[in-house]
């Protein structure tokens, strides 16, 4: 069981170069267990980077990312096992059927695949039954979207790694994915998404970071037993889009 | 790593259509080769049956025809070869380019030797398709193509941070999808060899001596197309880079090395052993028999006493000449042979820069068909010549009564002492 308070996810000073060009900077805030964090920003602010940070994928110039207290470039391997990641434009095999996809990432993550876990994931999810065993080639975006979260419910894992959850879900699928994500918090599992979707990152976290020009420029945090109110967030950057 | 990870990846990489396609193909193509081999092997032995067959039958008839040493030493055929070895049907090597079989007689020999044609010289020029060739220059390629890829296109198609991410070990990961594509192209590209092994009659240990030399061979190509492959690099650049390195390995190193080590080592031409035995031998008919018989004895002391020539034609300075002949190209041909030797030589040292010349030229080693095998078949002959001298002589310098009984004394080639590797 997850020690509430215990800081899962720690970003301290964080700076990545990528390509000789700075991607971000002097990034320091962290997410606590059972908490839903939603790093919101526009295209460029270093979202998905700092996921691939956090998951040991890059080096880091200066400064530490920390998950459940290991480094993450220090340990990648331990870091992964205890994260699952979703990343933004899901692409899994496509000469396998969804079920077959799963059965093959369970058995790569070293979960030995049960059938009626599968088929609940693929129910929480959405997933309707009568494509689950066709080939993921013909499967929309949205599609892909939810049997890579199926994937990460099945793994278990403390941490959820969530790039751009929602893209591809039409809005009924992302009404339902937050109620999941919120279900999965109360579960006692850890979130960190990146998002650029405002609205959706009020409705699901309990703190939201904005990053812009690759810092984090402020935070906001739920009220007790509310949500974060849209417009202030809005405000914060003159209302304008992110 | 633990033990679902093989049967995971073994059930992902049967359900991967390119992937077996090119299994497949891998498998076609070492089998046509390895076919290719065995039936132009097969010609060969069928070839080698019938000559002999004939040569038998032939050396019988002329020989009962004769009434004297002497015709009998001319009239006379003899069937040399070298017989393939049950390991040249995955290597025919220099079969093609230098002889392996002769038929020759008691007159002189270098000429006999180099004025040989080749079967083909076509296929001489350019080679035969036979397995050597497939796992030296082709299974490369199908190594690079089957591996460069295992990680850009995983990234090409954006799985890679997601696998990573998953995988308990991104690196045993990718050890294990390389080392099993590894072997699964390595068995679809032995397998046919193992078969033709068979059916060849082979024994085990050419067959798995064999095998390991392509298993190396493939580890060197798989490791450094995993590695290159492991690059951030688009999986289209990464093969162009391959391909760059199989190019230099494969074509740029032994052609330059070819040129370069003919050009240190020059051999006089065949076509000069054969015209300057030929106008030593023509010129003996003009000169006095003495000269021709004094540079005999000179060899041959044993027949000092009986070397002298009273009639206007006798046997005995006839096969003289012929011996003279030969001795007159002694040096050029001692030169040819050690430049071959010597080229041969420096090859195998330029071959270790060349992977796959280096496994080609190990192939023909362990089959018996490369140039060295072949020129010991040329000094068996050689070595047969002496003996027929060494039957004949006696009963020529001695006027010895002709005997058609002696056919049954007479030297035969012992092709499986040449046979061997």
């Amino acid at each position: 069981m997850s020690d509430p308070g215990a800081q899962r996810l720690e970003a301290d000073n964080l700076c990545v170069n990528r390509g000789g060009k700075s991607v971000l900077e002097d990034l320091s805030f962290s997410v606590a267990s059972r908490e839903v964090y939603a790093l919101l920003g526009g295209n460029g602010a270093g979202k998905s980077t700092t996921l691939l940070v956090f998951l040991g994928f890059l080096p880091v110039a200066r400064g530490e990312a920390r998950v459940s207290g290991k480094t993450a470039s220090a340990h990648p391997n331990e870091v992964r096992r205890c994260a699952a990641y979703l990343p933004e434009s899901v692409s899994l095999y496509p000469h396998l059927t969804a079920r077959e996809n799963l059965d093959y990432f369970l058995k790569l993550a070293g979960i030995a695949p049960q059938a009626t876990a599968v088929e609940s994931a693929l129910d929480r999810v959405g997933l309707q039954s009568s494509v689950r065993d066709m080939r993921m080639g013909s499967f929309s975006k949205g599609m892909r979207q939810k049997v890579a979260i199926a994937l990460a419910l099945l793994r278990d894992t403390e941490i959820l790694l969530l790039d751009e959850p929602t893209s591809g879900l039409d809005p009924r699928g992302i009404d339902e994915f937050h109620g999941l994500i919120r279900g999965l918090s109360d579960a006692g599992k850890t979130v960190l998404m990146v998002t650029h979707d405002v609205y959706g990152a009020c409705q699901v976290a309990d703190r939201i970071g904005l990053l812009r020009d690759r810092k984090l420029v402020a935070e906001f945090e739920a009220p007790s037993g509310g949500r974060i109110d849209t417009e202030t967030v809005h405000r914060a950057f003159g209302g304008g889009s992110l | 790593m633990s033990g679902s990870a093989l049967p995971r990846e073994f059930w992902l990489v049967l359900r991967d259509r390119a992937f077996v396609a090119w299994l497949l193909a891998t498998l076609l193509l070492a089998g046509f080769a390895v076919w290719s081999g065995s039936r132009e092997v097969g010609q060969q032995l069928e070839l080698v049956h019938e000559l002999t067959r004939a040569d038998d039958e032939d050396r019988r008839t002329t020989f009962g025809q004769q009434s004297d040493w002497g015709s009998a030493a001319y009239y006379t055929f003899h069937f040399t070869h070298e017989p393939p070895s049950e390991l040249a049907f995955a290597a025919l090597g220099q079969r093609d380019s230098m002889p392996w079989k002769h038929r020759v007689r008691m007159l002189a020999l270098e000429g006999q030797i180099y004025e040989s044609d080749l079967s083909n010289p076509a296929i001489a020029l350019l080679g035969r398709f036979d397995f050597a060739f497939f796992a030296a220059l082709l299974l490369p390629v199908i190594l690079i193509a089957g591996l460069i890829d295992l990680r850009a296109g995983e990234r090409d198609a954006g799985r890679l941070e997601l696998l990573e991410a998953t995988a308990a070990s991104a690196a045993a990961l990718w050890r294990l999808r390389g080392g099993l594509r590894l072997l699964l192209i390595c068995l679809a590209a032995l397998l046919p060899l193992w078969i033709g092994g068979i059916v060849n009659g082979a024994g085990a240990l050419p067959v798995l001596l064999a095998s390991g030399v392509v298993l190396l061979h493939a580890a060197f190509w798989g490791l450094l197309a995993m590695t290159v492959g492991s690059r951030q690099q688009p999986a289209v650049v990464l093969l162009i880079g391959m391909i760059a390195a199989w190019l230099v390995f494969a074509l740029v190193v032994p052609s330059t090395a070819r040129v370069a080590i003919d050009r240190m080592v020059e051999l006089p031409a065949l076509a000069d052993i054969a015209l300057t035995q030929r106008e030593t031998v023509n010129d003996a008919w003009d000169l006095p028999k003495e000269a021709t018989m004094t540079r005999f004895v000179e060899r041959y002391p044993e027949w000092e006493h009986s070397a002298e020539i009273s009639r206007p034609f006798e046997w005995k300075w006839y096969y003289a000449f012929q011996q003279v002949g030969d001795q007159s190209v002694e040096e050029i041909s001692e030169a040819l042979r050690q430049g071959r030797r010597k080229r041969d030589r420096y090859a195998g040292w330029a071959a270790l820069l060349s992977p796959p010349a280096l496994v080609e030229r190990t192939l023909q080693r362990l089959a018996g068909t490369d140039a060295v095998s072949l020129l010991e078949y040329e000094e068996k002959v050689r070595d047969f010549h002496r003996q027929l001298r060494e039957f004949h002589y006696p009963r020529l310098f001695e006027d010895a009564s002709f005997d058609p009984a002696g056919i049954d004394q007479l030297p035969r080639f012992d092709a499986s002492a040449a046979n061997a590797p």
